[in-house]
């Protein structure tokens, strides 16, 4: 209860404008690397040729090194950060949980990998981030119908965990086909946390305890509300990523084969590698970060941007999004981006079509209500960076000259006066110069 | 004689530790595989010959047939470097390269580099000019016979390398530098094994004592894990260049071996420690790296063919057996490269559960070896075994050789092996039972192999119960890890129990009078679920068992909440529903004809006035006739219907004020011509009064 | 005794016609000319009754016209009528005059409300 008490303190102090990155590049470049031992910059090192081939520059230092830092006269020297120190119980220098949570806190990116024997440090971080490690420090996440298939492991540790997130813009647009080795601690995810997502979740018949004990009370953590791995998106747009076994990552697991207790396939080579390169490429913003430029509006017709509308008028409203491919901005392609003409409430909620250019567009009328009203545009999908994008516009209702002249149900009050103008006119005439005879 | 005494020496030499049950693995293909990855020559070279020389090794110690042919680029490098005057260390390396592909190298030019190398070594003020030059003087010696590289001063360039030496077996780098490291110690103990075999006068053998007193001390500062590993580690962090623990035990293990090899008489180093750095670099597994797998395999290299004792290592390869498949337990002992271990005999000393430490199932049975395929097997498999994890003890026992090589074997190596099998579930039936009394309303019986599911309903006075059994393939009783009864409401909240049992029977009575507050007072329909599974049970199970109605009373004001549902990312995220703007419908128009209508029955009133006038039988007779007064009359007249008109102007399009204007002008002129023309006609009508 | 009220009736409608029939000419041109405003204002009215107001301000322009119209002749009747001792002293022609001068306010009036 505590911890979700700090934890919404927290997440409610993230400033909304995401100020990390420069709109003309928000991939992450300098990355600090956190180990407990360099014997992992060996045994993980496919992990991290895969980062250092797209270009960023690792910095591999060991987690209690006491020149370590992240920032030096309030400049952050780093542009994301990777613990791959699960048994760390006090960092070197001047990390510590708060300065990590801070670092996250103005929009940079984490990963974070935890193992059977995670530090208290580790858990709290992760707790910080919106995710619970089970508590008991000696379990591991069991599968008696999901494990994977070895000659060497016989306690059912190892898993092929298969519950993938479907998500491509998570996961790459490739269908990972083998499943992924795990072996290490779960997490469960607190249900109202809407910025979490399950993107691997253990198989329903998984639960989290120690393998050398006898259960007397339920585990507390079984099924597939077992997360495996996690990510969250924070609403700065920091990207984390919170994995519960730091092997799952390692040399040995990318090369190995893999087959899952049950299922006849044996494949060659397991889903690890691809999955944990897609998954990285999102958590350092080379997939899904969108930005919104240009918005325009004016009327049918016309091409500038008038300061009013009136109701009833047709408008066009248009606008730029693109995605950040991990080196330039792409336009983005996606058929459910929606503008809300909004006061209040939203009057009109419509659906924008698209060129495929990152051209986004759509007309409609001016309801006949007059107010000021609001362009918005929200676009929350699943994996993607929000944009929440909002123009004042006000809305006028008819001149006394923009109704229509002449009343066709008006015409016999028209004749009627004119009449009696005739009328008038013939009357003092006659009035005047009639003689009685 | 000579056999007993060598078999007696290999017994007692096979120490008996306890060891931890780590399993570690000699060298591999996959390692062969990797090498021929990491090791890649880039457009058909390296980067350096200190490259070149790590993956030429790799691929000699490694046998790999494949290996790409770099001869010519480094060849030509070599002869570079080797013609130029260059330093030290990149001599060493190109005389390395050399040994390796034998390019062809001018003898003069060797006698160059020997003759200024001698002097560099009397002259050295640094460990690693020292090291450098001394190797290459050993290589140039290997790799030709006809040049001189016998040191004159062999006790000068002892000496040179021994005042670097600390006190506790490490070294500094050199005099003018106070940081002492491991890594140093084994350079400077390959120095003394090259200055030993250069030297042209025997060293002192008091003088090799004093470095086998180093070694001794640097043994002493060995660091260690639980499984028996031993390894070095450098203290100091940064400095020089931080090694790693892995390149400082390697470079130790360099030194150690080639200071040994050297010298005659063997180093009292306990066996188990050289078995212990053995594991080390096993325990790496497959580096990813080219300089750490290049220390990994040229270390493990040494350690197989060392002076002190020669590691064995016992690996199983199948630890899991299942008892449906009736599968042989195979053992292999090999060295740390993989190849053939010497002819020995593989005990198995006891096998025992894990849990019931006191009772071994297997005692002092031996191994068969096949030597086809290089195995030692044991069929240990039968109907009695149960299935379970077990902890088993082997033990090597050499078999007598003429050579008196010393071999480590790690004395006592445990094993867990796990033996599965299909557990036989029976006799599961589910029954509603009434409170107290006992007596069952519903009973049902469960095929829990099969697909079939049950449909309870019950309430909170009654009970759920669930019984079944568990056996083993050898009819004894079972109990599994996992035994978990799952209820699940239909708004998603779960309640799981765990199923515990009296021996064979497992039983779970649900009491649902105590568990309205647990199951939050929601009445409904519940999904059962029964999931049975263990690390040895081939056919753990997740069974849905179909739903029980529950009828629970409801909840009171201060009752708990259950807890709120997930929120389904899928639908949180997805595209809201469209919203259009009705527009207010415009006010209903009497159709256009009726108006048409209305307007000509409203005209019709003036043409009535008209025909009426006409009735009456008006005249204009009274119109002025003098002119003047005529056209004051008509101009009266005409002024009326100027402003008419003026107003039926202003209806159609004029504004206000421009109306207003001309009405103004207007009305003046027809004021004036007004008054001329009713005075007129007043004072016409006045006449005819009084006429 | 029906018949007898209709006689009654018929002859008082006859006794009603001769006397009308006695009054000048002038004053017979005013009244149809009130009889003609009222008219037109009955017509509007029942087509108002059948569509309702809209336009609300036509309707009571166009009514108003008429309206107007009416109260002025009506007005313009009793300053000529030369029976009525109380305009005795006023000139039928300055009673014209503002007639005249009403009327042309009036229909001002009612084009600016007519819309």
């Amino acid at each position: 209860m505590a911890k979700l008490v700090v934890f919404l303190t927290l997440i409610s102090l993230l400033p909304l404008l995401c100020n990390s990155f420069s709109d003309d590049k928000p991939s992450d470049r300098h990355i600090l690397v956190l180990l407990d031992d360099f014997a992992i910059k060996s045994s993980h090192s496919l992990f991290f040729k895969s980062l250092q081939s797209r270009g960023f520059d690792l910095d591999f230092k060991l987690a209690d090194d006491p020149k370590i830092s992240l920032q030096r006269y309030g400049q952050y020297l780093y542009d994301g950060l990777i613990l791959f120190c699960p048994t760390i119980e006090r960092f070197g220098g001047s990390i510590d949980a708060a300065s990590i949570l801070d670092f996250v806190d103005s929009g940079h990116d984490l990963i974070v990998a935890a193992d059977s024997n995670a530090s208290d440090l580790i858990r709290e971080i992760a707790t910080e981030c919106g995710v619970d490690f089970d508590e008991d420090p000696a379990a591991l996440v069991v599968d008696h119908t999901g494990y994977a298939i070895a000659a060497t492991e016989g306690d059912h540790t190892l898993i092929a965990a298969d519950g993938f997130i479907k998500s491509n813009v998570l996961l790459g647009s490739k269908k990972i086909e083998a499943p992924v080795l795990f072996r290490g601690i779960g997490h469960s995810l607190n249900p109202s946390n809407s910025l979490v997502l399950k993107v691997l979740s253990a198989s329903p018949s998984a639960y989290s305890a120690n393998p050398k004990s006898k259960l007397t009370s339920p585990p507390s953590l079984t099924g597939s509300s077992i997360s495996l791995v996690s990510v969250v998106q924070a609403r700065n747009n920091a990207r984390i990523l919170i994995s519960g076994s730091i092997s799952m990552f390692s040399n040995r697991f990318f090369r190995s084969g893999v087959q899952k207790a049950g299922s006849p396939t044996k494949h060659d080579k397991s889903g690890n590698e691809q999955f944990l390169t897609e998954l990285s490429k999102w958590v350092f913003h080379e997939r899904g970060h969108l930005k919104a430029v240009n918005v325009r509006h004016h009327k049918v017709g016309e091409v500038e941007e008038p300061a009013i509308y009136r109701i009833n008028d047709d408008l066009e409203y248009s606008v730029e999004i693109y995605e950040w491919s991990g080196t330039s901005w792409k336009p983005y392609v996606a058929d459910d981006v929606q503008v809300q003409f909004y006061m209040m409430s939203p009057y009109i909620l419509k659906t924008m079509s698209t060129d495929g250019k990152g051209h986004f567009f759509t007309s409609f009328k001016v309801p006949d209500v007059y107010g000021v009203f609001q362009f918005k545009v929200e676009y929350q999908r699943l994996g993607y960076t929000s944009l929440s994008l909002s123009k004042q516009i006000p809305v006028r209702p008819f001149r006394h000259n923009e109704y229509e002249r002449f009343i066709p149900a008006a015409y016999p009050y028209y004749g009627a006066a004119f009449s009696m103008m005739a009328g008038f006119f013939v009357f003092t005439a006659v009035h005047l110069y009639n003689k009685p005879t | 004689m000579a056999r007993n005494l060598a078999a007696f020496l290999v017994l007692l030499l096979s120490i008996s530790i306890y060891e931890a049950a780590t399993i570690y693995e000699p060298i591999s293909d996959s390692h062969r595989t990797v090498a021929l990855e990491l090791f890649a020559p880039v457009n058909g070279s390296y980067a350096s010959l200190e490259d070149t020389y790590e993956a030429l090794s790799i691929y000699e110690i490694l046998a790999i047939e494949k290996k790409p042919d770099v001869s010519t680029t480094a060849c030509k490098k070599v002869l570079e470097i080797l013609g130029s005057s260059s330093p030290p260390k990149d001599v060493f390396y190109a005389l390395k390269v050399n040994g390796k592909l034998k390019c062809k190298v001018d003898e003069k030019v060797l006698k160059d580099i020997a003759s200024r190398l001698k002097a560099t070594v009397s002259d050295a003020s640094t460990l690693l000019d020292i090291y450098h030059s001394i190797g290459s003087l050993v290589l140039i010696k290997d790799q030709t016979s006809n040049v001189d590289v016998l040191l004159a001063d062999g006790d000068g360039a002892f000496q040179s390398i021994k005042a670097l030496s600390q006190s506790d077996g490490r070294w500094r780098y050199s005099s003018d530098n106070p940081e002492s490291s491991t890594y140093a110690a084994g350079l400077a103990l390959e120095a003394f094994a090259g200055v030993i075999s250069l030297a042209s006068s025997e060293i002192d053998q008091s003088k090799i004592d004093t470095v086998k007193n180093d070694i001794l001390k640097l043994f002493d500062s060995i660091e260690k894990y639980d499984d028996g590993t031993f390894y070095f580690d450098e203290k100091i962090v940064g400095g020089h260049e931080h090694q790693g623990s892995l390149s400082t035990t390697a470079s130790v293990v360099r030194g150690l071996t080639a200071f040994s090899a050297i010298t005659s008489e063997k180093l009292n180093l306990p066996g188990d420690k050289i078995l212990g750095l053995a594991k080390f670099f096993l325990g790496i597994g497959i580096p990813g790296d080219a300089k750490d797998f290049f220390n990994q395999i040229e270390s493990l290299a040494f350690l197989e063919n060392n002076k002190i004792a020669t590691p064995l290592i016992l690996s199983v390869p199948e630890t899991v057996f299942s008892l449906t498949n009736q599968d042989l337990l195979k053992v292999k002992v090999n060295t740390v490269l993989g190849s053939a271990a010497p002819p020995l005999t593989v005990k198995l000393v006891r096998g025992f559960k894990i849990g019931a430490e006191d009772s071994s199932i297997f005692e002092s049975k031996e191994l068969q070896y096949d030597s086809k395929r290089g195995l030692h097997v044991f069929s240990f498999l039968s109907k009695h075994v149960d299935v379970g994890s077990y902890m088993f003890v082997f033990e090597m026992v050499l078999h007598g050789t003429d050579d008196d090589k010393v071999y480590a074997t790690g004395g006592q190596i445990h094993v867990p092996i796990y033996v599965t099998g299909i557990i036989k579930v029976g006799s599961a039936e589910i029954a509603v039972l009434d409170s107290d009394l006992g007596s069952v309303e519903t009973q049902k019986t469960l095929d829990l192999s099969g697909n079939n599911v049950v449909s309870l309903s019950a309430n909170h006075l009654q009970k759920l119960r669930l019984s079944f059994q568990l056996t083993m393939p050898n009819d004894r009783a079972f109990k599994p890890h996992q035994a978990f009864l799952k209820l699940r409401h239909e708004t998603k909240v779960e309640h799981i129990f765990v199923v515990g049992n009296t021996g064979q029977k497992f039983e779970i009575i649900l009491d649902f009078l105590g568990l309205v507050e647990k199951f939050f007072y929601l009445s409904g329909r519940y999904d059962m679920e029964l999931t049975v599974g263990d690390a040895v049970m081939e056919n753990s199970f997740l069974r849905p068992l179909g739903h029980v109605e529950l009828d629970l009373p409801v909840a009171p004001e201060k009752g708990s909440r259950p807890p709120a549902p997930p929120v389904d990312p899928y639908s949180r995220y997805g595209p809201k529903e469209e919203i259009i703007h009705f527009f207010r419908a415009p006010e209903k128009r009497p159709p256009q004809n009726l108006s048409l209508v209305f307007l000509t029955l409203t005209l019709l009133p003036l043409i009535g006035f008209l025909v009426g006038l006409l009735r009456l039988g008006v005249n204009l007779k009274n119109f002025p006739s003098s002119p003047v007064n005529a056209l004051y009359a008509a101009l009266f007249h005409v002024g009326i219907a100027a402003v008419l008109l003026l107003y039926v102007l202003f209806w159609l399009k004029l504004d206000l004020f421009t109306t207003l204007k001309a009405l103004g002008l207007l009305g003046a002129f027809l004021m004036f011509v007004g008054h001329r023309t009713l005075s007129y006609l007043a004072s016409t009508s006045a006449k005819l009064k009084s006429a | 005794m029906a018949k007898s009220t209709s006689k009654d009736a018929q002859d008082l409608l006859r006794a009603l016609w001769s006397a009308y029939s006695a009054t000048p000419t002038n004053l017979k041109i005013i009244d149809l000319y009130v009889i003609f405003a009222v008219f037109t204002a009955l017509i509007q009215v029942v087509y108002m009754a059948l569509v309702g107001s809209f336009p609300f301000n036509s309707f009571l322009s166009g009514v108003l016209s008429c309206v107007g119209t009416a109260v002025l002749a009506v007005c313009l009747r009793i300053q000529v009528n030369k029976e009525n001792k109380e305009f005795k002293d006023l000139a039928p022609e300055r009673a014209f005059a503002d007639f005249v001068l009403c009327n042309l306010v009036l229909h001002l009036v009612i084009m600016n409300f007519l819309g």
